[in-house]
């Protein structure tokens, strides 16, 4: 701050002394200042360029319909209402929200648990954070691909598993239920690393003296954890929440190469469901863009109530 | 909350200055074209993608034309999958080819040249009538031609059934029926200890020769009203169950989820079925990678015979650089000569009425590929209209769907049947 006032008082200390009549001047602009504006510049313009202006670009484009992504004829919310009337759509908001359910809730569940475990104490602790966290590297397409391999009916490594304990697997893949179940353990596989180590993250933020003074008082382990730990992990908690259900929402990618969506149609999510309408013959421009339009309004909604409850909490 | 409003508000404000403009680009005018090919730029780019042995089958025609026509063409290989978004993308940027080889016209439809006004003389009455009428324009405009002809077809693993015992299928004592052909391939199947009996391509094409086989198409007549026959199409959805509960065929590739098979052809491949229903264009793929011997066989009949034509189609662009020059390209490409010159190296079927009984001499398999020849004069009339139909792209969607749903036991053939027509219903109203 002082470094931002000085050369103001040093300008007016000037104009006093030289007699001259004092003039207003606008401040000049800090080098310093302007500097991270500058840094951040480049990304923030590729930023705008190629997501930001898209993105509103898409509200936008779901007032038409359009065949090429050429040629645009105004339809208002004629996309929004094939939508809402579409049961195909119907289908695959309902599949959309029993994943985002399954996958958040199993997500906090396994992440807060890999975390305590984690947080204590043990011999190859950093190992088994490796190995938590290693899923999260690697490609959501190869690891779809790989999980169809070890759950084929036949073949896979699952069936050949139970198959060897003298149980006959059933066709994880084939099965809408088993299938959508796979899904969500897929998902939950590759994501929990992630979690686990915001939640790490969050827990080593406790002090340990506070849970020394509990332990004094002769509190219980159980007790710690529900009087302590888990309401000062509640921040940490929330944005685990958020995030994972923003990524609950937008998954695509893995569930593509794993069951395509499939079997008809039953593990086919929202992002699909656009991405079918946007680049797959029949093109639908207008109708991918209100889909579009559609994800945006489920996770602005649910990031505000988040955010909200998160607040009100903090208050109290 | 107060910055979410604001990120809201903010976001309403550039929605509602953008909603005043119109996106994408005015709907383009050809205008007076020149018609002589002569005049103008002496180049012209040729968007391609290719099925094998075809591609330097076109690099030899280029080639002669290139010497012939004194015209440089530049020749643009794209991957299949990637064709409708790379040529949209290039439309919309100005930068469009001269000629393309295209698969479906539906969404280019407004971008194509009309090539009657160039070469009518040339391209008229030439080609298969079935295929040509879907190169047509509302107004008679011609905006493709067909360039090279499919059918579909069943090829054999010869080994096996010589190991089984079974005759192989040959013209004149082809199978009477579907069941007919399932009972020798499951004996084919019990001798060699293969995975299934029968593979089909999972796709609505395909599925179509079943269907016109049982007697009936997708899209009636006209190109513009649903056909799928109610009973017929019942009958062939009863008997894909059958078959695929039955382990005959691979029902989990069919349901595209859990399978370690991404395609009947690595089936067929992997000697794991020894009857794959597919098409001619698998003749060059099965020549270079199959370790057994097989051989193409006639179609099974059912009520009807034949296969399910589909194919290639090449078109020029309003906004070529030259028009006439590209209108003059594609007819030379089709001309009776250069055509059958195509076909022979590339192993393409003839789409010109001249060349269809004519002795082509295949580069590969010539006595499989006269299986499929033999297979056009039995495809019955109908199946053209139905497969070049605009609606025909999203009707096989839509069939797919209807198999995929009774396989899964999420329907019934009834329902599915009905479900179906609907679809096809709703294809043929959005293709307009």
């Amino acid at each position: 701050m002082l470094a931002d006032t000085q050369p103001d008082i040093a300008e007016g200390a000037r104009s006093m002394g030289s007699g001259a009549p004092a003039r207003r001047r606008r401040p000049r602009l800090n080098r310093q200042k302007i500097a991270p504006y500058l840094f951040i510049l480049p990304n923030m313009l590729v930023f705008a360029i190629f997501t930001i202006y898209p993105a509103i670009n898409m509200f936008n484009m779901s007032l038409y319909d359009s065949r090429n992504g050429r040629t645009f004829r105004w339809v208002g919310f004629d996309n929004f209402t094939e939508i809402a009337t579409d049961s195909e759509f119907l289908q695959v908001l309902t599949q959309t929200v029993v994943f985002t359910i399954g996958f958040v809730g199993f997500t906090v569940l396994f992440a807060t648990l890999f975390a305590l475990l984690l947080n204590d104490s043990f011999r190859g602790r950093t190992f088994f954070r490796a190995v938590i966290f290693l899923p999260s590297l690697l490609s959501a397409v190869v690891i779809g691909l790989l999980w169809g391999w070890m759950f084929e009916r036949t073949n896979g490594l699952v069936n050949v598993a139970l198959g060897s304990l003298g149980i006959t697997g059933p066709g994880w893949l084939v099965q809408d239920h088993l299938a959508m179940g796979v899904v969500i353990f897929v998902g939950l596989w590759m994501h929990t690393g992630f979690y686990t180590l915001i939640m790490l993250a969050g827990l080593q933020g406790i002090d340990p003296n506070v849970h020394e003074a509990a332990k004094v008082d002769g509190a219980t382990t159980w007790q710690r954890f529900t009087k302590i730990t888990w309401p000062l992990l509640r921040p940490t908690t929330l944005v685990v929440l958020i995030l994972s259900t923003i990524s609950g929402f937008q998954a695509f990618d893995f569930i593509w190469t794993l069951t395509g969506g499939g079997p008809v149609g039953s593990t086919t999510l929202l992002v699909q469901y656009i991405y079918e309408r946007g680049f797959s013959t029949p093109t639908r421009y207008g109708l991918a863009a209100a889909g579009g339009v559609v994800l945006f309004g489920f996770v602005f909604v649910l990031t505000a109530i988040n955010f909200a409850y998160g607040r009100r909490k903090e208050a109290a | 909350m107060k910055k979410l409003r604001n990120v809201a508000a903010a976001l309403l404000c550039s929605v509602l200055a953008l909603t005043a403009c119109s996106p994408g680009e005015k709907e383009a005018d050809p205008g007076d074209a020149n018609t002589n090919a002569r005049e103008g730029v002496q180049e012209l780019t040729y968007l391609y993608f290719t099925d094998g042995p075809d591609e330097q089958a076109t690099r030899n025609l280029i080639t002669k034309y290139e010497k012939e026509k004194g015209v440089k063409v530049k020749l643009e290989i794209v991957p299949y999958a990637n064709l409708e978004q790379t040529l949209q993308a290039r439309l919309a940027g100005g930068n469009a080819p001269d000629v393309a080889r295209l698969s479906d016209l539906t969404n280019f439809r407004e971008d194509l040249l009309d090539l009657n006004k160039f070469q009518k003389e040339a391209l008229d009455g030439k080609f298969i009538d079935g295929f040509d009428k879907a190169a047509m324009g509302p107004d008679g405009q011609r905006l493709a031609v067909p360039s090279d002809l499919t059918i579909n077809g069943v090829f054999v693993n010869a080994d096996q059934f010589k190991k089984a015992g079974v005759p192989v299928p040959s013209e004149g004592k082809g199978w009477k029926s579907w069941q007919e052909m399932v009972d020798a391939a499951n004996k084919v199947k019990a001798a060699n200890k293969t995975e299934y009996g029968v593979a089909v391509d999972v796709s609505g094409h395909r599925f179509s020769t079943m269907l016109s086989q049982y007697g009936t198409t997708l899209i009636g007549g006209d190109g513009k009203t649903v056909a799928a026959d109610p009973a017929k199409t019942q009958k062939m959805l009863s008997d894909l169950q059958k078959w695929n509960k039955d382990g005959t065929m691979p029902r989990d590739l069919v349901l595209q989820a859990g399978s370690k098979y991404k395609a009947a052809n690595e089936i067929f491949l992997g000697e794991q079925v020894p009857v794959y229903v597919s098409g001619n264009w698998q003749v060059a793929a099965l020549a270079k990678n199959a370790k057994f011997t097989w051989q193409a066989v006639p179609n099974p009949c059912e009520e009807r015979c034949g296969g399910f034509p589909g194919g290639k189609l090449m078109a020029a662009f309003k906004k070529s650089k030259n028009p006439a020059l590209a209108a003059e390209f594609i007819a030379w490409m089709n001309s009776a000569d250069n055509q059958k010159q195509m076909d022979a190296e590339a192993n393409f079927l003839p789409t010109r009425k001249d060349l269809v009984d004519a002795d082509i001499p295949f580069a590969q398999r010539p006595e499989d590929m006269k299986v499929f020849l033999s297979e056009i004069s039995k495809t019955p009339e109908d199946t053209y209209t139905s497969a070049y139909a605009p609606a025909f792209g999203n009707s096989a969607k839509a069939f797919v769907e209807a198999v995929a749903s009774v396989l899964a036991g999420k329907d019934t053939p009834e329902g599915a049947t009905t479900k179906l027509r609907t679809g096809v219903e709703k294809a043929i109203k959005d293709a307009g």
